[in-house]
């Protein structure tokens, strides 16, 4: 455990230069969004009332309020954060390979170390995981600053006190913060076996090279069938499953995929994978 | 010892290693003689399992490799394997860190023996003190066995020597050694052991010692006959 702990360290403090620059990136862009935001719609507001002589409830009613929940559909919102997850995910590719083609071949180091290297798959794991929660906490905090700030520049009768709660039953913003904790457990647990099915086709690709690509999209096609197939198969056959037994089923599976890409990974990691 | 039993590796349809057998023992500094691609970095990757072969055994004090096997054997290839943003102190806190059989008193001695600056970052540094510092991360080791991949390669003679003189310092002193070299004047007086592979094979195999006072030859002289050069 110790050793884990050594590990996901080592990992986060080679990462963390870029993760402040993810967090700094995020940080002004959505602040400064706000801002410019927040003014450019009173700015319009003040134009389009002169303009067609209208009063504000009237501007309201045809141009709608402004509220956090319109900001968050812009792109000084959406921006960061594709931003952040495309980069995770390119990292998530980067953790490993540059282990081999980095400026040193670390991963002779790391396959050297004396710990069980099924520790490496999962410190290199958790690290990216940290890096989603600690960026999606960032995310909670700068609601509220850009609803404070939207708030403030905004006059009172432009602007909906949509509560912060309320949002985030939206879009995509319900995955990044489940109301419940079944759904978090879903949500997150989904995208961690998402990252054990990505590290398993990595090192099938690190194990048998060229073969290994193969082997990898074929890894990759069987576990994502697996879990689309009781979708697809209860829609053809007109509902047969409750949505509870549905549900269940793709849980089981979720969790199957994912404990056969760690025994799959440790395996690859103690026999296969060469340097 | 070191045990390698008719081990066989292909890559792809090239068969690299063809049933290779031999020991190093402790105490011995055996060196794996061969031209270029005819397999010496497979063996020492093989040793460490770094590389899985397809059939043989190899055994280390009587044991197959696990992860243990990186507290009594230490593997310094010719490139370096720590990340370069890192200072040498940072390096040997990372080493000692991990490896129960880090020796802080002795990865002091060698960063004075070679005269390097824990403070100096690895990436701002000579291929010879890169080197050095692969060395000293693999030497610091409380271990049994070094394993050194062309520990001369590319780097200037001054840088050489320096190497060299660990091979007659005590920090290689009851440890047994393996190295493979093209650079074998400057190490050829040490060896006590050789083994000559070709094209996966080992084609030759002998002690220096005997070598020298029975047939009055060199190693070099061995290897121009063994080649026909």
């Amino acid at each position: 455990m110790k050793n884990y702990i050594k590990l996901v360290n080592f990992e986060f403090n080679r990462f963390f230069k870029i993760y402040l620059v993810l967090i700094a990136l995020t940080v002004v862009v959505q602040l400064v969004g706000a801002i410019y935001e927040g003014f450019n719609y009173v700015d319009f507001a003040r134009e389009m009332m002169q303009n067609q002589m209208i009063t504000m409830e009237d501007f309201v009613r045809d141009y709608g309020p402004m509220s956090i929940y319109s900001f968050i559909k812009t792109i000084w919102f959406l921006g960061p954060v594709a931003i952040c997850v495309v980069t995770l995910l390119i990292y998530s590719l980067f953790i490993w390979y540059r282990d081999w083609y980095g400026k040193s071949t670390f991963i002779y180091r790391l396959l050297m170390l004396p710990v069980e290297r099924i520790k490496i798959f999962f410190a290199k794991v958790t690290t990216i995981f940290l890096c989603v929660l600690g960026l999606v906490s960032l995310q909670y905090v700068l609601l509220f600053l850009e609803h404070a700030i939207l708030e403030r520049i905004v006059p009172g009768p432009l602007f909906v006190n949509l509560p912060i709660s309320s949002l985030l039953n939206f879009d995509f913003l319900v995955i990044l913060y489940p109301p419940t904790f079944i759904e978090f457990l879903l949500y997150y647990g989904t995208g961690l076996v998402f990252l054990f099915v990505l590290f398993t086709m990595i090192l099938l690709e690190r194990s048998f090279r060229l073969k290994g690509i193969f082997l990898a999209a074929c890894y990759g096609a069987v576990a994502l069938t697996l879990i689309l197939a009781p979708l697809i198969i209860n829609d053809g056959v007109g509902g047969y499953l409750f949505p509870m037994e549905l549900f269940l089923i793709e849980v089981f599976l979720i969790v199957f995929i994912g404990f056969v890409s760690v025994l799959l990974s440790g395996y690859l990691l103690k026999n296969k994978v060469w340097v | 010892m070191i045990e390698v039993k008719n081990v066989t590796k292909r890559y792809g349809r090239k068969k690299v290693l063809n049933g290779v057998t031999f020991t190093a023992r402790k105490g011995e500094i055996t060196c794996l003689i061969g031209v270029n691609g005819v397999g010496k970095t497979t063996i020492l990757k093989a040793i460490m399992n770094l590389l899985p072969i397809d059939s043989g055994e190899i055994l280390v004090n009587g044991e197959r490799p696990d992860k243990h096997l990186y507290d009594k054997v230490s593997y310094t290839p010719d490139m370096l394997i720590v990340p370069p943003n890192l200072r040498i102190g940072e390096a040997m806190e990372f080493m000692a860190d991990f490896y129960a059989s880090w020796n802080q008193e002795r990865a002091e001695e060698i960063l004075t023996f070679f005269r390097l600056n824990r403070d100096d970052r690895i990436s701002e540094l000579s291929k010879g003190n890169r080197a050095k510092v692969n060395l000293l991360l693999g030497l610091a080791l409380d271990i049994d066995y070094v394993l050194m991949d062309e520990p001369f390669s590319g780097i200037d003679i001054f840088t050489r020597e320096e190497i060299a003189n660990v091979f007659t310092s005590h920090l290689v002193e009851d440890r047994g050694v393996l190295i493979t070299t093209h650079e074998i004047n400057d190490i050829e007086h040490l060896i006590d052991r050789v083994i000559i592979l070709d094209e996966g094979v080992i084609i030759k195999q002998f002690d220096t010692e005997q070598v020298r006072e029975q047939e009055g030859k060199s190693v070099i002289d061995v290897m121009r006959e063994v080649y026909n050069r």
